[in-house]
C-alpha cells in the first residue's frame, strides 16, 4: 500500500493507469464470475435476457448505454465483454511468453546449431504476414476463441524471443554466468536461476504492451466472424452496432469504442513507462507487431 | 553487387523453405481435411475425393507407398460396422464382423476403385469360432473395381473379422503431398480457388492493382507526415508541441483500427458526404480510404521517427550546420533527414508486408476488389488455396522487401559496403 502511494506521487500517470486496469480487470473478474454462477445454475444471464419490445433505446436510466437490436442491455454486454478481452490478454500470453522465452534463452545460451535453428524458425514465422498468418491459424483451428488464442499466441513470440535471445547473449559472458558455471551448475539450473531473473523486466514490458495488441486482434477477429460465438465480446459488438449505426443508433458503438480505447490506452501508457523505466535501451523494437 | 544479390538469396533460401513447410503443416497436416473443410461434413466421399485428388490431398503427406482412399473407410469392428453393417448376409455383433459361408458379397464401397491404381486390402480375421487372430494383407490388381479379390479369398469361408482398411498402393513413393506442393509452388500454380472455381493466380493477379493502388499512397502519405511530426516533435523535444504530439501519438495509437474505418466511413462519407461510400470506379473512391489508413498508422510512425531523429539531432554535424548559418529548414530536412535515412528506409521497407494485411479492412469495408478483400472472403469460405497463396506471397513480399532495404543502405549511406 505504502509502496503504492510512494508510485503515486512518483509516477501519477502510470498510477493512474494501473488504477484503470485494475477496475477492468475487477469487471472481467466479476464477468467471470457470473458467467460461472449462470453455466452452474442454469439461467440466462441479464447479459442475455432479450426483449424485443425494448430494442434500440437510447441511454435511459434503466439502461445507461441504450439497448442494441435485440432489446439486451449494452452496459451489461459491455462489461462481459471485458472477460472474453482479459481472457484473450491472458491466454496468447501464456502461449507466446513461454515460447519466446524458451527458445530466446536456448538460442542465446547455447549457440551453434540450435541458434541456427531457433533463428530460421523466428525468421520464418517472421516472415509470414502476421494478420494474416492468424487468421489461417484460426481458420485451420476453426471459428471460437480457441482459433484465436493459437492464432495470437502461436506467431506472435517472435518479438519476445529475439530480445531475450540478444539479452542472454550478453548475459552469458558476464562474470555472474561465467562464476556459476566454474562452481559446475548445470545449464538448466544456469538459465532459470542465474539468466532468467535477470530478463525478466524483458517479460514484464513486452507483457504489458502484447495486452492491448492481442485485445486489439481479437476485437477484429470476433468482427470478422472467426472469433468468439454466443458470449459477448467487444468485436463482436462492434460489428452488431456498425450495421445499426447508420440509422442513427450511436450508443452501442460509441460505448464500446470508448471501452476498449480506455484499456488499451492504460495499457500503452503503463508499457512506455515500465520500458523507461525498467530498461530505456528496449525503446522501440520491443513493441509488439503493428496491425 | 550481383555477388552481393545473389549471397543474399541464397540466405534467404533457408526461410523460404520454412515458409513453404509452415504453410504446408498448417494447411494440409494440422487443419484436418480440407476438403471437408470446404466442402461440408454432409458432403459424400466422391465429392471429397474429387476435391483431393484435384489438389493432390490423396496422397501421402511426404513420403509413403501407401495413400488413404474415401472409397471405403478404415473399420474397427470393435466400434461400429459403419457401412459393412448393411452388407447382405454379413452380421455385425459382439465387436466382429460375422461374414457367413453362403453369402456372396461386395464391399460396400462409396465408389469404384480408380482403374489406374492397385490397391491393397489389410484384413484381421480368424475362421469361425477359432480364438487366434491373423492379419492378411491382399493385393488387388489396377482395374479391379469390384472387391473381386476379397470376394474370392472369403470364399465359402466362415469368417470372423475384426477390421479392415483399404490403401491405394502409389507407384512412386515420392508422389507426395509435399512434392506436389512444391512442384505447383515451382510453376507458380497456387492452384484452383474452391469457391470460384479460377486459378488463384488469376485471382491474384486481379487483385494485385486495386491493392497496390490502396497501398502505396498509404505508404507515401504516412511516412511523409509521420517524418514531418517526428521532426517537428524532435526538435522541440521536452517543449509543448513535443509534449502534445507524445500524448497524441499513443492516443492514436490506442484506438483500433476498425474504428477509424467504421467512423470515418460513417461522418466523412455518410454524414457529410465528402467522399464516396462504397465501391471503386475512380481515384475519388480511394481517397477516404487512402486517408484512413496514412492516419490510423501515424501513431507508430511518429513515436518510431520522433525517436530515430533524437539520436541524430544532438549530433555534432548538426550543431555544426547550425553554426555555419544554415537555415533550420535546411539543416533539419537535408542534413538530418539525410543521415537518419538508414533507420527510415528499414521501418518503410518493413512496413511494406503490414499494409499488404492493414488493408484486408480497408479493402472489404469500401469495397475495393484487392488482395485484401480476397483474403476476407477466401477466410470466409474456408478456400485454403486461396488463403495459402496469400501468405506465400506476403512472405516472399517481406523477405524481397528486406534485400531492397539492404540494397537501399548502401545508397544513402556510402560508409555501408555490399560485400
Amino acid at each position: 500500500m505504502k509502496r503504492l502511494l510512494q508510485l503515486g506521487r512518483a509516477q501519477p500517470l502510470a498510477a493512474v493507469c494501473l488504477l484503470i486496469i485494475a477496475c477492468y480487470a475487477g469487471l472481467a473478474l466479476f464477468g467471470e464470475l457470473t458467467y460461472r454462477w449462470h453455466e452452474w445454475r442454469d439461467t440466462t444471464p441479464a447479459y442475455q435476457q432479450q426483449d424485443i419490445s425494448r430494442q434500440y433505446q437510447p441511454p435511459s436510466r434503466d439502461h445507461w448505454m441504450g439497448t442494441d437490436g435485440l432489446g439486451r442491455d449494452v452496459f451489461l454486454r459491455l462489461v462481459q465483454g471485458t472477460r472474453i478481452a482479459f481472457h484473450v490478454g491472458i491466454v496468447t500470453s501464456c502461449i507466446a511468453i513461454p515460447i519466446g522465452v524458451l527458445f530466446g534463452l536456448l538460442a542465446g545460451y547455447f549457440g551453434g546449431r540450435i541458434d541456427d535453428f531457433i533463428v530460421w524458425l523466428y525468421s520464418t514465422f517472421a516472415a509470414i504476414p502476421g494478420l494474416l498468418f492468424i487468421l489461417a491459424i484460426a481458420m485451420v483451428a476453426g471459428k471460437g476463441l480457441t482459433g484465436v488464442y493459437l492464432g495470437i499466441g502461436l506467431t506472435t513470440w517472435v518479438g519476445i524471443c529475439r530480445l531475450v535471445r540478444a539479452e542472454t547473449m550478453k548475459h552469458r559472458e558476464r562474470a555472474y554466468v561465467q562464476a556459476a558455471r566454474v562452481l559446475g551448475f548445470s545449464a538448466p539450473r544456469i538459465l532459470a536461476r542465474h539468466i532468467l531473473p535477470n530478463i525478466l523486466h524483458i517479460v514484464i514490458v513486452t507483457f504489458t504492451l502484447r495486452f492491448p495488441a492481442s485485445i486489439g486482434t481479437e476485437v477484429f477477429m470476433s468482427f470478422l466472424g472467426l472469433g468468439v460465438q454466443g458470449e459477448p465480446s467487444w468485436g463482436l459488438m462492434l460489428n452488431s452496432a456498425r450495421t445499426r449505426l447508420w440509422q442513427g443508433v450511436w450508443w452501442e458503438m460509441a460505448f464500446v469504442t470508448l471501452a476498449v480505447f480506455l484499456l488499451v490506452l492504460a495499457f500503452n501508457v503503463l508499457g512506455d513507462r515500465l520500458r523507461d523505466a525498467l530498461d530505456p535501451r528496449l525503446r522501440d523494437g520491443g513493441g509488439p507487431e503493428r496491425n | 553487387m550481383m555477388r552481393f544479390v545473389l549471397r543474399r538469396l541464397l540466405q534467404m533460401a533457408p526461410t523460404v523453405l520454412g515458409v513453404i513447410v509452415v504453410t504446408f503443416v498448417l494447411f494440409n497436416f494440422v487443419g484436418g481435411s480440407p476438403a471437408r473443410m470446404k466442402l461440408g461434413d454432409k458432403a459424400s466421399p466422391q465429392a471429397l475425393e474429387e476435391f483431393d485428388e484435384q489438389r493432390g490431398y490423396n496422397k501421402p503427406l511426404f513420403w509413403g507407398s501407401r495413400a488413404p482412399t474415401r472409397a471405403l473407410a478404415d473399420t474397427d469392428f470393435a466400434q461400429q460396422a459403419g457401412a459393412w453393417g448393411t452388407l447382405p448376409g454379413a452380421a455385425w455383433q459382439d465387436g466382429v464382423l460375422r461374414v457367413s459361408a453362403a453369402s456372396t458379397w461386395a464391399p460396400p464401397f462409396a465408389f469404384p476403385l480408380r482403374p489406374d491404381s492397385a490397391y491393397t486390402w489389410s484384413v484381421r480375421w480368424r475362421v469361425a469360432g477359432e480364438s487366434a487372430w491373423a492379419q492378411t494383407e491382399l493385393s488387388v490388381a489396377r482395374g479391379d473395381a469390384a472387391g473381386a479379390v476379397l470376394r474370392e479369398w472369403v470364399g465359402g469361408r466362415e469368417l470372423e473379422l475384426a477390421s479392415i482398411s483399404l490403401r491405394r498402393v502409389m507407384d512412386r513413393p515420392w508422389d507426395s503431398q509435399f512434392v506436389f506442393y512444391l512442384r505447383q509452388l515451382a510453376r507458380l500454380d497456387f492452384g484452383v480457388s474452391s469457391s470460384a472455381n479460377v486459378p488463384v493466380i488469376d485471382l491474384l493477379r486481379e487483385g494485385i492493382g486495386p491493392t497496390l493502388a490502396l497501398a502505396f499512397p498509404i505508404l507515401l502519405l504516412e511516412t511523409a507526415l509521420s517524418i514531418a511530426l517526428g521532426l517537428w516533435s524532435a526538435y522541440f523535444r521536452g517543449r509543448w508541441p513535443d509534449r502534445v504530439l507524445v500524448l497524441g501519438a499513443v492516443v492514436l495509437m490506442s484506438v483500433n483500427y476498425l474504428v477509424w474505418i467504421v467512423a470515418g466511413q460513417y461522418l466523412l462519407a455518410y454524414r457529410l458526404g465528402w467522399f464516396p461510400v462504397w465501391g471503386f470506379e475512380s481515384w475519388a473512391y480511394l481517397a477516404l480510404p487512402i486517408c484512413i489508413g496514412a492516419f490510423s498508422g501515424l501513431g507508430s510512425g511518429v513515436r518510431f521517427y520522433r525517436t530515430i531523429l533524437l539520436d541524430e539531432l544532438y549530433r555534432e554535424y548538426v550543431r555544426t550546420a547550425h553554426a555555419k548559418g544554415l537555415g533550420r529548414g535546411r539543416v533539419l530536412f537535408v542534413h538530418v533527414l539525410r543521415n537518419a535515412m538508414v533507420p527510415i528506409i528499414t521501418q518503410v521497407v518493413l512496413s511494406i508486408p503490414f499494409l499488404y494485411t492493414g488493408s484486408l479492412l480497408l479493402e472489404s469495408f469500401f469495397g475495393i476488389p484487392g488482395l485484401g478483400y480476397l483474403s476476407v472472403n477466401a477466410i470466409n469460405d474456408s478456400d485454403v488455396d486461396v488463403v495459402r497463396a496469400i501468405v506465400v506471397l506476403g512472405s516472399v513480399l517481406y523477405l524481397a522487401a528486406n534485400l531492397l532495404a539492404d540494397l537501399c543502405y548502401a545508397w544513402v549511406d556510402p560508409r555501408v559496403k555490399l560485400s
